[in-house]
């Protein structure tokens, strides 16, 4: 039997309708496409499974579950200047930085109490608010457990590259079900291995974090990253 | 207690913010550019925020403008979505308009240009304060009868390209007329963006309605 109550969070909190600004962030998607990278179903889907396993598990994820536990606005800052400090391309620090301050603008004006606070604290700060470290904070403030935090982080990671893909034009509806099928499995795989205890934030998507850096030099572009 | 817990006093919401939405073509960057030094001539502290569909052609256009400091026009991305961006989830727009208020306190008014939409594009109230419909006489004089959400639920409805009537075969009295009917009574304002024609008493309208100043 399932928590009735956690898993209507979920699926407040991880409907692609949840206001945060997460439909105008593609992740390389946009310029993955233009560059010829997604010619079919199957390499978008292999692309999501590489920004699910290379980023997301080893980095997002570890980053996540750190916010989450943290007890202090010092702690987060720490977190959040260490993802700054890891993140290796501006544009990709600057679209997680931008969609870590709309989920957190939301989560404050909700009254979420930690995220009112750590909003106001970083405020003055251009280089908080990552997106994994607001997901951590915000999703506490939100009543759901650590487990069920990291399912919407990966779940809203996914939807989001769907629905870029598909507003692109990559592949039609039916197919972008087929999609979210898919990587619900690769998803679900790497949520049943726990975060080791002593892991250390590292990804390894570097097509990924090429099409994002070039985003500001493409003539014609729709999404933030 | 946590220190997490401690909540700190917000700074107060200060500049009001004006929402310009239209169809495609409409004018309204060309709006925006024509408020831009009538609103700083009376005095008024503003900054821009635009949602271009596909580049960032309208911020860099008003950037290039020289009528205001680049630094205030801020761009965001609609994902393809020039309505969710103003309406379903305005989130960026109003995290951007956060960022522009602390960047320049003082700010009194911001300016949120769409993109280019249809008739059903409507702005948040969580968005903002006031806001205006932009449609033009080019793209015909039954737009108003169309009873589009825009046209209906605006603050208020612009009728721009007023010099073109004669040329697209307008009847301009009759579209200001049938607009004012459909709105029942509620402003529509006529302008000339090319020319400047009518952006004083859209001004006019925005110190009263938006700034409470006259």
């Amino acid at each position: 039997m399932f928590d009735l109550s956690q898993t209507l969070a979920l699926l407040q909190f991880g409907d692609s309708a949840y206001p945060a600004g997460g439909f105008a962030f593609s992740w390389g998607i946009e310029g993955l496409l233009a560059d010829g990278f997604v010619p079919s179903r199957g390499a978008l889907e292999a692309l999501i499974a590489e920004h699910l396993t290379f980023r997301w598990a080893s980095f997002d994820r570890v980053l996540l579950g750190r916010a989450f536990r943290a007890e202090s606005l010092e702690e987060i800052t720490e977190i959040d200047r260490l993802t700054e400090a890891l993140t290796l391309t501006l544009q990709m620090r600057e679209g997680s930085r931008r969609a870590g301050k709309a989920l957190i603008g939301v989560a404050s004006k909700l009254g979420g109490t930690r995220a009112h606070a750590y909003r106001q604290h970083m405020s003055g700060d251009a280089t908080l608010g990552h997106l994994t470290v607001v997901q951590g904070l915000v999703y506490r403030d939100f009543g759901v457990t650590l487990p069920a935090a990291e399912l919407l982080s990966g779940w809203t990671l996914v939807t989001g590259l769907v629905s870029a893909a598909t507003r692109l034009g990559a592949i039609g509806h039916i197919e972008a079900q087929a999609s979210l099928a898919t990587a619900r499995e690769v998803l679900a795989d790497l949520l049943l291995a726990p975060v080791p205890a002593d892991a250390e934030p590292q990804s390894f998507t570097p097509l990924i974090d090429i099409a994002v850096a070039r985003g500001p030099a493409r003539q014609v572009r729709m999404f933030a990253t | 207690m946590n220190q997490l817990a401690k909540d700190t006093q917000s700074k107060q919401i200060a500049a009001a913010r004006l929402g310009i939405g239209g169809p495609v073509g409409s004018g309204k960057t060309a709006m925006v550019e024509r408020l831009i030094p009538v609103l700083m001539a009376r005095g008024i502290d503003i900054a821009v925020i635009t949602n271009d569909l596909v580049t960032a052609e309208d911020a860099e256009r008003v950037r290039r403008s020289g009528l205001i400091d680049p630094a205030r026009v801020s761009a965001v991305e609609a994902g393809a979505c020039p309505h969710t961006v103003i309406r379903e989830d305005p989130t960026l727009n109003i995290e951007a308009a956060d960022e522009l208020e602390r960047r320049f306190p003082g700010v009194e008014l911001i300016l949120i240009e769409s993109g280019g939409d249809n008739l059903a594009s409507t702005f948040s109230r969580d968005l903002t304060d006031f806001w205006m419909f932009v449609i033009d006489v080019a793209g015909g004089d039954d737009i108003p009868r169309k009873r589009g959400p825009g046209v209906i639920r605006s603050d208020l409805l612009v009728i721009n390209k007023t010099d073109l009537a004669p040329h697209v075969g307008v009847n301009l009295p009759k579209m200001h007329e049938e607009a004012l009917k459909v709105r029942e009574g509620r402003p529509v304002l006529l302008t000339n963006c090319r020319k400047g024609e009518g952006i004083d008493a859209v001004v006019d309208l925005i110190e009263r309605e938006v700034l409470f100043r006259r």
